[in-house]
């Protein structure tokens, strides 16, 4: 496992556990003394840098430096004034954009899962299969928006539609390289008490992906978002993305950042359930173990 | 790698693929003269029809394809550059790290592309805004999994740089580089298709020129354009999915010695 984890794990670096091969006693010596040492450091130099960012923002000096006028980019109390005239309408929309968002991500995980399960079951055949699933991994989301919208029409379902085809991609790689990534060791034990293929999945294989789902499910949390605002660019009459893409173009640029900022703080939010989930659900791994 | 093991390795992928075009063609088909749903070209058009158009409009297609591909290039390409940099800045300085690394871990929870109407909203200007946002697109996977790479040097090769009095360029140049590679192509694998998303997504909101142009006009135009909006989607996702092809095809020649590459190994 060295070296080498999940592929897409890019979302876990934050949390160094995720990774356990690449970190020995030394390293987790030293974080332990920076938690307790560097504490203030770690909060503060960021959250001063945040609020400079934003006073520097305020003061318009970004504007002077990049030439740019207000009403290109709004200042932060323009934004916070457009939220609050506007919250109604944002959190109704917002709840609707999450609904798309949540939805999706449900069932892209449950099939992309499934597939896995499928794909481990029969290697030969679904390892060729996957490679198709792999490939709408690519696949641009503003392509698939046009045809979804085709399909499922203006209301909901396309949203979701859309988000389960990209959520699914990624939970299937993921927990299919959980399903395969076993201990060898473990893998012999089994067959030394000779279980078969349904038991090998039941006590080990489901268990040893399961990490690897939570990674998928935190790149899908953010993903679905992704996927419910720009689907809702184009073709809805409701949501977050729709009021963005509108106020653009009637040149209402506060109340479209307004959009932009709750829809981060949604992301941020869903992002975080998720990660209490795992913490919940993993107690047993070592990678919450203290 | 020789040819035959490659086709054998291939096979169940191949199967797969004519096994979907043949669904995708009896459910045409089913849809067309069973069911006899509207619009049922434009739902799930013949393949044979698309291959008609494409052989038809293919100067057109590839053109606005090698524009949308242009733009997602250079964004890529700034956006790796100034990933990287920062990436190294960070890893050689705790202190911009400190400042800067939980910005970019809330980066991954925010959804950036919906910022593209906001850049170009500001910039209005399609060719530049198209660039920035497949820039932004890309810096944020880049440095991260950068980052991630250069510090996953072994402590004890470190260790044992420092004894030989290594410089510090050299430790970079010789140890922590090269160690970060897999993980930077992880991120720029990650990062690739996405450029390609943000430039299409900038065209859809009004361009001049690009595939995603072409496929807002032929959507509009209804259903006799039905093939041609087809061929847009496609072409978009070929797009998407080529950029990832060539990142790991890139990725082979230059880092040959990772373990999923060896010919015993990975996770089989």
């Amino acid at each position: 496992m060295r070296g080498k984890t999940v592929e897409d794990n890019w979302l876990s670096q934050s949390r160094s556990q995720e990774n356990p091969a690449l970190k020995s006693a030394i390293l987790k010596q030293r974080q332990k003394l920076s938690k307790l040492g560097k504490v203030s450091s770690k909060i503060l130099i960021p959250l001063f840098a945040g609020v400079l960012f934003f006073i520097l923002w305020e003061v318009q000096f970004f504007h002077t430096i990049f030439g740019l006028k207000t009403y290109q980019l709004p200042l932060p109390s323009v934004i916070m004034e457009a939220i609050r005239e506007n919250l109604n309408t944002l959190v109704n929309f917002m709840g609707y954009t999450f609904l798309e968002a949540f939805l999706g991500m449900l069932l892209g995980s449950a099939l992309g899962y499934l597939i896995a399960l499928i794909g481990s079951a029969y290697p030969k055949w679904g390892k060729g299969g996957l490679t198709i699933v792999v490939a709408f991994n690519a696949v641009p989301i503003v392509a698939l928006g046009p045809i979804m919208n085709l399909w499922f029409g203006n209301g909901i379902s396309s949203r979701v539609a859309i988000i389960t085809v990209i959520t699914m991609a990624t939970m299937a790689v993921n927990a299919h390289k959980g399903m395969s990534n076993v201990n060898p060791l473990s893998l012999d034990l089994l067959h030394s008490y000779a279980a078969n293929k349904v038991q090998v999945f039941r006590y080990l294989r489901i268990a040893n992906s399961l990490p690897y789902v939570f990674t998928a499910l935190k790149i899908n949390a953010t993903a679905s978002m992704i996927g419910a605002i720009v689907g809702e660019f184009f073709y809805a009459s409701k949501g977050l993305g729709y009021l963005l893409s509108n106020s653009i173009k009637v040149a209402q640029m506060p109340l479209g950042w307004a959009c932009i900022v709750i829809a981060s703080v949604v992301g941020i939010v869903f992002y975080l359930i998720v990660e209490v989930l795992e913490k919940v659900f993993m107690k047993w791994h070592q990678s919450e173990r203290t | 790698m020789n040819l035959q093991g490659l086709l054998k390795r291939s096979a169940p992928t191949l199967v797969w693929l004519i096994g979907l075009l043949i669904i995708w063609q009896i459910s045409s088909w089913f849809l067309l003269n069973v069911l006899q749903v509207p619009l049922a070209q434009s739902k799930l058009p013949y393949i044979h029809e698309l291959v008609f158009t494409f052989t038809e409009y293919s100067g057109t297609l590839l053109y606005q394809a090698s524009i949308t591909m242009k733009s997602a290039i250079i964004g890529f390409a700034v956006g790796t550059f100034v990933g990287i940099l920062l990436a190294i800045f960070m890893s050689s300085s705790k202190w911009i790290e400190q400042l800067a690394f939980p910005y970019l871990v809330a980066s991954q929870m925010i959804p950036i592309l919906g910022l593209a109407p906001i850049v170009y909203g500001i910039v209005r200007d399609d060719g530049v805004s198209r660039i920035i946002i497949a820039a932004f697109m890309t810096f944020f996977p880049v440095v991260l999994n950068t980052l991630r790479g250069l510090r996953s040097a072994e402590p004890s090769a470190v260790e044992l740089m420092h004894s030989y009095a290594a410089k510090p360029w050299a430790v970079y140049w010789k140890l922590r580089f090269p160690q970060s590679l897999p993980s930077l192509f992880t991120g720029l694998k990650i990062a690739a298709p996405l450029s390609v998303t943000g430039a299409i997504l900038v065209e859809l909101m009004g361009a001049t020129e690009g595939i995603g142009v072409i496929m807002l006009r032929n959507l509009y135009y209804g259903s006799s354009h039905a093939y041609m909006f087809w061929l847009t989607v496609i072409v978009g996702a070929l797009l998407g999915f080529l950029s990832y092809l060539v990142i790991s095809l890139v990725e082979r020649l230059v880092t040959p010695w990772q373990p999923e590459f060896r010919k015993s190994g990975g996770d089989e």
